[in-house]
């Protein structure tokens, strides 16, 4: 029975890890609508400029991630406005540059370390939690309260401010969001800086967890978008319960049935879900459609 | 006139005969290309191999290079098999290569080889472990290094002469969980080590397959403490292996005995995950030049020239691998007289060396497929952050001790 909740407890942590990584992916997703298949790779710049703060400059990882998430908005903005942006109304050629983005970024990385692999070690990474036979590693269970931290804001920040409204309209629909007035370049902007800088955040919890390379965006990204699929697009509680269902479901397939086939069969589950409900658990229904059809 | 006509002459008879012989396509120098990546996220060890061929030719060329030649090493850059015949059609054509060497992807290996072998050149292999690069009976083949095999066996009677004696336990008492990553590389090494082991009478409880890009493997940690197995033995890559170690230790799995294969031997290991939990882990690695000069004739030679030359300590071990397989090569041209595919071969053929005649302890006999039998990597263990070579047993220095085993 204690490794059942064992087991139970090491998928809700890495249901954190994925929802941590979705919710940024879902926000870009659902409201600029761009398959952003470098979200993993600012999460990955971010692990390495944690990396970077505390070992050069001495920066406790989880203060860096006061420094790194404000600077991977900006960088967000700059790709969104310099990259995305002129190409708004060519989605194919958006995606396109993404991949070219992560490529860039990848292989600016193995320039700059010539792949050798990297590690933060010492207090933070080796506190392990073992509580009634329940054993967890600390910083995995901070990145599950960051990543519920981080749902619960977002979701007020989307329900109770103007900017937050203005994101959901757009998710919606941005022609009507348009003719209502919302700057909808501006809301792009905003989000995609805003996704950026979630990437960041789970850059910054997540570089105590893992050695780093600068392929290690990759190992994230495939999950991250079956989440955000599963989850339902622009839906933050989407992400963040899609991830802890995708965690869980991985780590019991993982435990009892195989650890090579945990992938398999949560796809097998999420192309299930994609043919029954095309818009996600959570997704508006319809959502899903809206913001792909021609708009200006 | 006549004078500057024969004068001329004279010098074009001395340049049509001094070409003339040099075989064709041949260049003064003898020229030896690695192949391996030298750019990407592998290409760390690829300059350490290129380094270990660099200081094994430079010693040659103090002797006066090889049949009457200097030796010239040239570099093709090559992270995937259609780069690696890129690499060699480029070398053979263009840079008249004569010998090509290398490679530690094994898919690379596969791929240049074959293309060297449409050149006729000789493909010497050092690093590469999969086994079926030499099984394949490719004519132009050589490795002469330790490959799959080579690991899973001594990982096998490390298990049986240094682990179970440590855990003062007898081989049929040892339970042993075998981890491994699920490509051709991690599986092929996992099930021969679970036959030899289970020969030599061990318990193995367990066989466990992960992908090495997965971000959490939880599952398979908690699959192999469920066992409690007294030996944990993995193999697999960097971020995987340390990945592994640190769930274990979160999750307060502690086998009495963990031994990598492979990996974990670096100071990337170290950097994941601290000396203090490193102590007393045991790795099956390429031989390191801190073993007996009985064992490593010339390993201490080895470490003196690197760090002469590239001021620093190896980074990793392949390099030494590299370097004692570069002067096995220059020893087989020399027999061989030159670079001819057919004689080179010839020579590597003849070539009888016990184990323990060069650096890394290795020995030179080559079986039918070309395969080095006397080649084998070592058994360190973490001590105090540092690696020590621990097994076999005449190449650990006589003040070492295993520490830490069973594992507090």
């Amino acid at each position: 029975m204690e490794t059942f909740f064992n087991i139970l407890l090491s998928g809700i942590l890495l249901g954190g890890i994925y929802s941590l990584v979705s919710i940024g992916l879902n926000l870009i997703f659902g409201v600029v609508r761009i398959v952003n298949f470098a979200q993993g790779e600012f999460v990955m710049l971010a692990m390495y400029a944690t990396y970077f703060c505390t070992t050069h400059l001495g920066i406790n990882p989880y203060l860096a991630v006061f420094l790194v998430a404000p600077l991977m908005f900006l960088f967000g903005l700059a790709v969104q406005r310099t990259v995305l942006q002129p190409l708004q109304n060519e989605p194919m050629m958006q995606i396109f540059a993404t991949f070219g983005l992560l490529i860039l970024f990848e292989n600016s990385m193995l320039a700059l370390t010539r792949g050798e692999a990297y590690s933060l070690s010492g207090g933070y990474s080796s506190v392990a939690i073992s509580l009634f036979g329940l054993k967890a590693s600390g910083v995995r269970v901070v990145v599950f309260f960051a990543a519920t931290g981080i749902a619960l804001a977002l979701m007020l920040f989307l329900q109770r401010t103007m900017p937050g409204k203005a994101i959901r309209a757009v998710i919606q629909d941005r022609q009507a969001a348009r003719l209502m007035g919302i700057n909808v370049e501006r809301t792009y902007l905003l989000t995609f800086g805003l996704g950026t800088a979630l990437a960041g955040v789970a850059g910054a919890l997540l570089a105590p967890i893992y050695t780093l390379s600068p392929y290690i965006g990759e190992n994230f990204i495939l999950a991250a978008f079956a989440v955000v699929v599963l989850g339902g697009l622009g839906s933050v509680p989407g992400a963040y319960f899609g991830g802890l269902i995708v965690g869980l479901i991985e780590s019991f397939a993982g435990f009892y049935i195989d650890p090579a086939l945990k992938q398999a069969i949560w796809f097998i589950i999420f192309v299930a879900v994609l043919v029954v409900r095309p818009s996600g658990l959570m997704g508006q229904i319809g959502a899903e459609e809206v913001g792909l059809r021609e708009q200006s | 006139m006549k004078r500057i006509l024969s004068s001329r002459l004279a010098i074009a008879a001395f340049a049509i005969s001094a070409s003339a012989s040099l075989a064709w396509g041949q260049t003064d120098t003898l020229r030896i290309a690695v192949i391996n990546p030298f750019s990407g996220p592998m290409a760390l060890y690829g300059d350490e191999v290129a380094r270990g061929y660099q200081l094994a030719i430079d010693e040659a060329n103090a002797k006066g290079g090889v049949a009457g030649r200097k030796i010239e090493l040239l570099r093709g850059d090559a992270s995937s098999p259609p780069q690696g015949i890129a690499a060699v059609e480029k070398l053979a054509s263009q840079d008249k290569v004569e010998v090509f060497t290398g490679t530690y992807i094994s898919a690379v290996s596969n791929a240049a080889s074959d293309a060297a072998l449409r050149y006729n050149r000789i493909y010497w292999d050092t690093n590469a472990l999969a086994g079926d690069l030499t099984e394949r009976g490719l004519p132009n083949f050589i490795r002469s290094g330790p490959y799959a095999s080579s690991f899973a066996e001594v990982s096998a009677t490390a298990t049986k002469e240094l682990l179970a004696p440590a855990l003062k336990k007898d081989l049929k008492d040892i339970k042993v969980w075998i981890e491994h990553e699920d490509s051709i590389f991690g599986s092929s090494i996992a099930k021969l080590q679970k036959e030899l082991l289970e020969k030599m009478g061990a318990k193995v409880v367990g066989l466990g397959a992960h992908n090495f890009r997965s971000i959490d493997l939880a599952d398979s940690i908690l699959r192999a403490k469920a066992t409690e197995p007294d030996v944990w033995i993995e193999t697999g890559y960097v971020p995987d292996g340390s990945l592994l170690l640190r769930t274990m230790r979160d999750q307060g799995f502690k086998p009495p005995a963990i031994m990598m294969v492979g990996t974990g031997d670096t100071f990337e290991t170290l950097d994941a995950l601290g000396a203090e939990y490193l102590e007393g882990v045991a790795v099956v690695g390429y031989p390191r030049p801190d073993q007996t000069e009985a064992y490593g004739p010339g390993a201490a030679a080895f470490l003196a020239a690197y760090k002469k030359k590239y001021d620093r300590d190896p980074i990793a071990p392949q390099g030494m691998t590299a370097y004692v397989g570069m002067q096995m090569l220059i020893e087989a041209i020399a027999a061989a007289g030159g670079t001819d595919m057919e004689k080179v071969r010839a020579a590597a053929a003849k070539m009888d060396k016990p184990l323990k005649s060069y650096a890394s302890g290795f020995g030179a006999k080559f079986d039918a497929n070309f395969q080095n039998t006397r080649a084998f990597p070592t058994v360190v263990q973490w001590q105090s952050g540092k690696v020590v070579t621990v097994y076999p047993k005449d190449a650990a220095q006589s003040h070492v001790r295993l520490v830490n085993l069973p594992r507090k």
